[in-house]
């Protein structure tokens, strides 16, 4: 015979009770903290995107150092100057030659129109035209003195002088009323007179 | 054969199926996504950001070009101004302002390079203190700020840059001259 029912229900409670486990914590909730690295992390791309600022190092392209702490600025045509070549923001317009021919003559006469000692630089020009007038387009529509443009100067540090010469006066040439060399803060600049 | 007062074997084995946690099926357990290779991905991203970020403190120098049909730079500066140009040579640096070339040791007018190098080196320290010594020399020329930098065709863009800085401000941070224009040698 077996045992009454209300007999095998208490067992059934106590066998329950004693294998009873605690509540287990078998995963975090990360959910708040992955919400927070992703704003900052699409934030930080993004500022960083924006800005011409973002220089990429190489050892094609090295900025020179600087003590000077000002602001960089924030738009303008970006001419870039490395060791090899000239962009015009994204767009490649002249192939330099080795460093001994450019403290010579620059880019080379073959991009020039009165021989090497022209310091107009063709090719340089008919890209900064094209880009100074998108230039001046949008700074009508953000409200700012159209007149002139600005441009952002992002040259490597081996960069002889004469081929800045050229850009310069290419530059002031094309209708550029001022331009902003980019540099790297330092405090092991060269200049550093403290 | 059960004994009276105890469970049967079936009872037994009902109360040690039935008093087994209840495990959950995997649909059942919240519905929660395996992120943590995304959060890998999320924090290596962020920590090569947050890198880049720090290494790149950028600066800009303002300067406006020369102007048209290149006769020389622009100059909005009044006849009796220091006018100081500072020529950049291979063996130092030469100074001349509106009163004539700087003598060696930037002792006043005088024939010779105002500041040669020292030990090899560009003397930024000694161009610093010169062109200090030359702003202070007539108060009129307290307020001048403009400088025409005019380097060797060979003349790296670095050292450019550390004459800009030299010239810009004393070493007690009272300004100098920060408004600095290119000569264009024609």
């Amino acid at each position: 015979m077996s045992v009454p029912i209300v007999r095998y229900k208490a067992e059934l409670r106590k066998a329950i009770r004693r294998n009873a486990m605690e509540p287990e914590i078998n995963f975090l909730n990360i959910t708040a903290m992955l919400d927070i690295m992703t704003i900052i992390l699409v934030f930080l791309l993004k500022t960083l995107g924006e800005s011409t600022a973002a220089v990429p190092q190489s050892d094609d392209l090295r900025l020179p150092k600087s003590v000077i702490t000002t602001e960089p600025p924030q738009d303008g045509v970006v001419v870039t100057v490395s060791k090899t070549q000239i962009l015009v923001g994204d767009q490649r317009v002249v192939a330099l030659p080795s460093r001994e021919s450019m403290v010579q003559t620059g880019v080379g006469a073959s991009f020039k129109r009165n021989g090497p000692s022209d310091l107009y630089v063709v090719p340089l020009g008919n890209a900064l035209q094209a880009a100074g007038k998108t230039d001046k387009l949008i700074r009508a529509a953000k409200g700012l003195d159209s007149s002139s443009s600005d441009a952002v100067i992002i040259a490597d540090e081996t960069t002889p002088y004469r081929l800045l010469m050229e850009v310069i006066f290419t530059l002031g040439q094309s209708g550029f009323g001022k331009y902003n060399m980019m540099v790297i803060q330092s405090k092991q600049a060269p200049g550093n007179i403290n | 054969m059960d004994q009276p007062g105890q469970l049967s074997a079936a009872q037994r084995s009902r109360i040690r199926r039935l008093s087994q946690p209840k495990e959950l099926n995997p649909d059942e357990e919240g519905g929660e996504l395996n992120i943590v290779p995304f959060l890998d991905i999320v924090m290596n991203i962020l920590i090569f950001v947050l890198a880049t970020v720090a290494v790149t403190f950028t600066a800009s120098i303002e300067s406006t070009p020369p102007s048209l049909g290149g006769a020389g730079v622009r100059s909005d500066i009044k006849s009796e101004a220091l006018n100081l140009t500072i020529l950049i040579v291979n063996e130092g640096f030469s100074l001349k302002a509106s009163g004539g070339n700087i003598a060696t040791g930037c002792n006043g007018v005088g024939a010779g390079l105002a500041i040669p190098r020292n030990s090899g080196r560009y003397d930024y320290k000694a161009l610093n203190e010169c062109v200090q010594k030359l702003k202070g020399s007539n108060p009129e020329f307290a307020d001048e700020n403009q400088v025409t930098i005019s380097p060797n065709p060979a003349t790296p863009y670095s050292d450019i840059i550390a004459v800009i800085d030299a010239v810009r401000q004393t070493a007690q941070g009272e300004k100098l001259f920060d408004d600095v224009k290119f000569g264009v040698v024609r």
